[in-house]
């Protein structure tokens, strides 16, 4: 088990969203404010390691031509206790993110990491593979937020900070874009992300 | 994935085989179900509170006399009702019975009308004579930074909270229409719409109540 390299991996070498293009769908929707963000982030990190232990735990009795079946059981179940949880006691973060919490079922960051990690490695390898993979997901969305916020709103932690948690507002309002803050901003601002990552990588190789 | 790429492979139909799948994924099942059970019993009571306290909060704001209001059980949803609401072009969902110092005081009705990316969720306060007192949303998907205007009940050009303009206005005013009796939100004309339907929906279903 190496820490550093997976740490690496989960934000830079091997981000779930920036290089393996997985959870596109999320990242799209809900990155239109800090505090979506955050909780999408969080909630996935939280569900991306609960599973990838348990897939873990039990990866040496599943059949293998089921397993694909017996993760989607595992992921569904953890992913409807975090939506119960979240509408109990998060009622607002339940709310803003709605349909989206139960899609984290078919998120493929999830599905993704437990067939090419959790299923081929030990418990404690697949916790820490949640928890990078997951910052490393919560990070790119926090910027995703952060910058489609900023241009699209002229604000700063909308959802949590400010008046009625509607942001700090640092644009005056008729500067913003809004149209940064339609899925076509969404895509515009993932794109340049990517292609600086790309970039990024491709420079520290050489 | 690998396995899948050797289609050659002969499936195997070993009775045990099959046997071992099914009660493996059965059990797997059983147990995740069990555990959500647990999980829904410790979470129901706060979350049927929480939607509770947003309703009664959603029918405070619309009702002419906050303070001293209580709300009935939800009322039962009748034909006439549904067809009411469907010749105004909106769905009535739930209905309250709105009580002001212990006399009957109108009622707040859920009306769901389309607005321009998905529904709109409404809660309208309709007092005994039939006349609005309060319009807010309670759920839509409108567009952040253009339909959300009219949700957040932002002034018209008119200068008239686009929510708040509906109070006081009752069915004798005719049906309600964005550019005739009705200001929209330049820009979110088809949410200002959505609203508009959805109050005369709601004057239309409290007519036939009564």
């Amino acid at each position: 088990m190496n820490l550093k390299k997976q740490f690496m991996e989960g934000l830079l070498t091997q981000n779930p969203v920036l290089v393996q293009v997985l959870g596109m769908c999320s990242t799209m929707a809900i990155t239109t404010s800090f505090f979506n963000g955050l909780g999408m982030g969080v909630a996935v990190l939280v569900i991306l390691t609960l599973s990838n232990v348990i897939i873990s735990l039990i990866r040496k009795i599943v059949p293998d031509k089921i397993r694909i079946a017996m993760f989607i059981v595992v992921i569904a179940g953890f992913v409807t206790m975090v939506d119960l949880f979240l509408q109990a006691f998060v009622p607002a973060l339940a709310e803003s993110l709605g349909v989206f919490i139960p899609l984290i079922v078919v998120n493929c960051i999830i599905l993704g990491r437990a067939e090419s990690f959790s299923y081929k490695n030990g418990v404690a390898a697949s916790f820490f593979d949640g928890i990078f993979q997951g910052i490393g997901y919560t990070l790119v969305l926090l910027v995703m937020c952060i910058i489609r916020e900023f241009l699209g709103a002229g604000t700063f932690g909308g959802g949590l900070l400010g008046v009625d948690g509607k942001g700090i507002q640092i644009l005056p309002s008729q500067f913003p874009a809004g149209m940064l803050t339609l899925p076509v901003g969404g895509f515009l601002v993932l794109g340049c992300l990517i292609a600086a990552m790309q970039w990024a990588l491709s420079k520290s190789k050489k | 994935m690998s396995n899948e790429v050797q289609t050659k492979e002969k499936v195997n139909l070993d009775p045990k085989y099959i046997i071992k799948l099914t009660v493996t994924l059965f059990l797997t099942c059983v147990v995740v179900a069990g555990l959500l059970g647990l999980v829904n019993k410790v979470t129901e009571p706060n979350i049927t509170a929480a939607n509770k306290a947003k309703t009664e909060a959603a029918m405070q704001q619309v009702v002419a006399d906050p303070e001293g209001s209580t709300f009935s059980d939800a009322l039962e949803i009748t034909e006439d009702m549904n067809a009411a609401a469907a010749s105004a072009g909106a769905k009535v969902t739930e209905a309250y019975e709105v009580q002001s110092g212990g006399a009957p005081a109108g009622y707040a009705l859920k009306i769901v009308a389309s607005g321009s990316q998905g529904n709109i969720e409404m809660m309208v306060g309709v007092d005994a004579e039939g006349v609005v007192t309060g319009v807010s949303v309670v759920k839509n998907s409108e567009t952040a930074g253009i339909g959300s205007k009219v949700m957040a009940n932002e002034p018209t050009a008119a200068g008239v909270g686009v929510l708040s303009q509906f109070v006081g206005k009752s069915a004798a005013d005719g049906t309600l229409a964005v550019g005739t009796n009705v200001d929209a939100i330049s820009g979110a004309t088809v949410s200002s719409k959505g609203v508009t339907t959805g109050v005369n929906a709601a004057l239309a279903v409290a007519a036939v109540m009564g």
